[in-house]
């Protein structure tokens, strides 16, 4: 399975899809995976930095939505405290 | 002149307790004020840690719990390590152990502890030039950190 996880005052929201489900067209992994779309470029419009998270690898900034990545996190906007 | 003295002791007392009450850099700004929302506040700070336990790898997790703060080592410079702390603070930056600076970067709209170390080591990993110019930078000093640098040096 792949995640969004979108970290917030509540705590982080997670959306899953099955990418193996979307290579056979499986409507609600389509659907899942649209909504998963749909959130990345809402909180990147917010000022969200994205990063692709895979096991014991160094987390990668990406700008564009990566449907096959592992999990992929969205940091809110930070400014020097 | 007995009572004033022993007046001015109780009040010099009641100071060194305010000021040790206070939270440290802004902690309290960073919870939502409000009895109603102090639950969901902690279901948020639970939420958050159960991210870290399953993002985080076993042994940094166990670092974290342990140690108080999460060691993430810098990609572009070989002998720097960033150390997250446990709660939400200023990281401080080591090269060859030995500490250079302290950093603070916070998330512009509050969000719980696991989610701001998240925060930083994903920052630190993926964007590690823009997270040092965001922050703002403290020296170490024999009195601790303090702020001389302006923004903009890595």
């Amino acid at each position: 399975m792949s995640k969004l996880r979108v970290l917030s005052a509540r705590g982080d929201t997670v959306l899953e899809w099955d990418e193996r489900k979307l290579q056979t067209g499986d409507p609600e992994a389509l659907a899942a995976v649209r909504e998963a779309e749909r959130i990345f470029e809402e909180q990147r419009g917010r000022g969200a930095t994205a990063f692709k998270v895979e096991s014991d690898k160094p987390a990668q900034k990406i700008d564009t939505f990566d449907r096959t990545a592992e999990q992929i996190i969205m940091v809110p906007r930070v400014a020097g405290g | 002149m007995v009572v004033t003295v022993i007046a001015l002791e109780l009040l010099f007392v009641l100071l060194i307790v305010c000021l040790l009450c206070r939270a440290p850099y802004g902690v309290l700004a960073h919870q939502p004020l409000g009895g109603g929302r102090r639950s969901d506040w902690r279901e948020a700070q639970e939420r958050a840690e159960q991210m870290l336990r399953d993002v985080l790898a076993e042994d940094d997790y166990r670092q974290l719990c342990r140690r108080g703060y999460l060691e993430v080592p810098s990609r572009a410079r070989p002998r720097r390590v960033y150390r997250i702390p446990r709660h939400q603070g200023q990281v401080k930056v080591y090269e060859g152990g030995v500490p250079i600076m302290a950093l603070c970067v916070q998330p512009v709209d509050p969000v719980p502890d696991g989610d701001v170390v998240m925060m930083h080591k994903l920052m630190i990993e993926g964007n590690e030039e823009e997270y040092l110019r965001i922050a703002n930078r403290f020296e170490p000093t024999l009195y601790g950190f303090i702020a001389i640098r302006p923004r903009g040096r890595v």
